[in-house]
């Protein structure tokens, strides 16, 4: 039995999970300002900001929790 | 953001509706054609590459039901995962159930059944296993959320009376009123 579409599932790897927050993020952006942007004038601008913060508060926060549990390791 | 003359103003109901079974055809009805074709591409987009890399299980009811009601907030898409999962388990149960004793076990956790399953679904590399699957239901379930959050707001819009785009000469966008 072969591979097909939507029926069978890929393999993707281990190290792919946090790149694959990339295109969410993007689409987060891009249905989040889409809606809510008063006019649609430079939307993709607009909408690179809002992916570039989300991405950039993503990395932030990533590392904040990394701190967390690099100082509670060394503390035990 | 006054630019239509309708003769009457909007149906919330409707318009929830329609957000709801087709992603962007709530901002169609308010007359935001632009952004509900933005919002019908992306929702589809995120929905179906969630599937393409899940496959027939990136939808499961069984054992992902938080992730499945997230999912099933993307509307026909979701109505259609939810199919394709249902025909899965309709295979599993004619393949390899042993009739109403499995049916009976189904949904309960056991092992035995989960063994069975497993077994099946390997056997027709269809399992999802880690990491493929929080990256698929994650993406599947995002898109129905994403739809929740265009449902609330052609709801909020239709509520308000705002139809169309706003215009560049005006400032504030401006409901419609009753009876133009």
């Amino acid at each position: 039995m072969g591979w097909t579409i939507f029926v069978n599932p890929v393999r993707l790897p281990s190290h792919s999970l946090l790149w694959m927050l990339l295109p969410l993020c993007l689409a987060v952006a891009i249905v989040y300002k889409t809606i809510r942007a008063s006019t649609l004038e430079r939307l993709w601008l607009k909408i690179a900001v809002l992916a570039f913060e989300i991405i950039i508060g993503l990395v932030a926060l990533g590392v904040v929790m990394w701190l967390v549990y690099v100082l509670a390791a060394g503390s035990n | 953001m006054r630019t239509k003359t309708n003769k009457s103003l909007p149906f919330p109901l409707l318009a929830m509706l329609l957000a709801w079974v087709i992603p962007g055809a709530g901002h169609a009805y308010l007359g935001r054609y632009k952004r509900a074709v933005i919002v019908f591409v992306t929702i589809g987009a995120t929905f179906w590459a969630g599937m393409a890399m899940g496959g027939q299980l990136t939808m499961d009811y069984h054992a992902e039901r938080w992730w499945f009601m997230a999912q099933m907030l993307a509307g026909a898409h979701g109505m259609i995962g939810w199919e394709m999962q249902n025909r899965l388990y309709s295979e599993l149960l004619r393949d390899a159930g042993a009739g109403q004793e499995f049916q009976h076990l189904r949904g309960r956790g056991q092992s035995a059944e989960q063994s069975v399953i497993d077994k099946w679904l390997s056997a027709r590399k269809q399992a999802l296993t880690s990491p493929t699957d929080t990256v698929a239901r994650a993406y599947a379930g995002v898109a129905g959320l994403l739809n929740l959050m265009c449902v609330f707001d052609a709801v909020m819009l239709a509520l308000m009376g705002i139809t169309g785009e706003r215009r560049k000469d005006q400032d504030a966008p401006q409901p419609q009123e009753a009876g133009n």
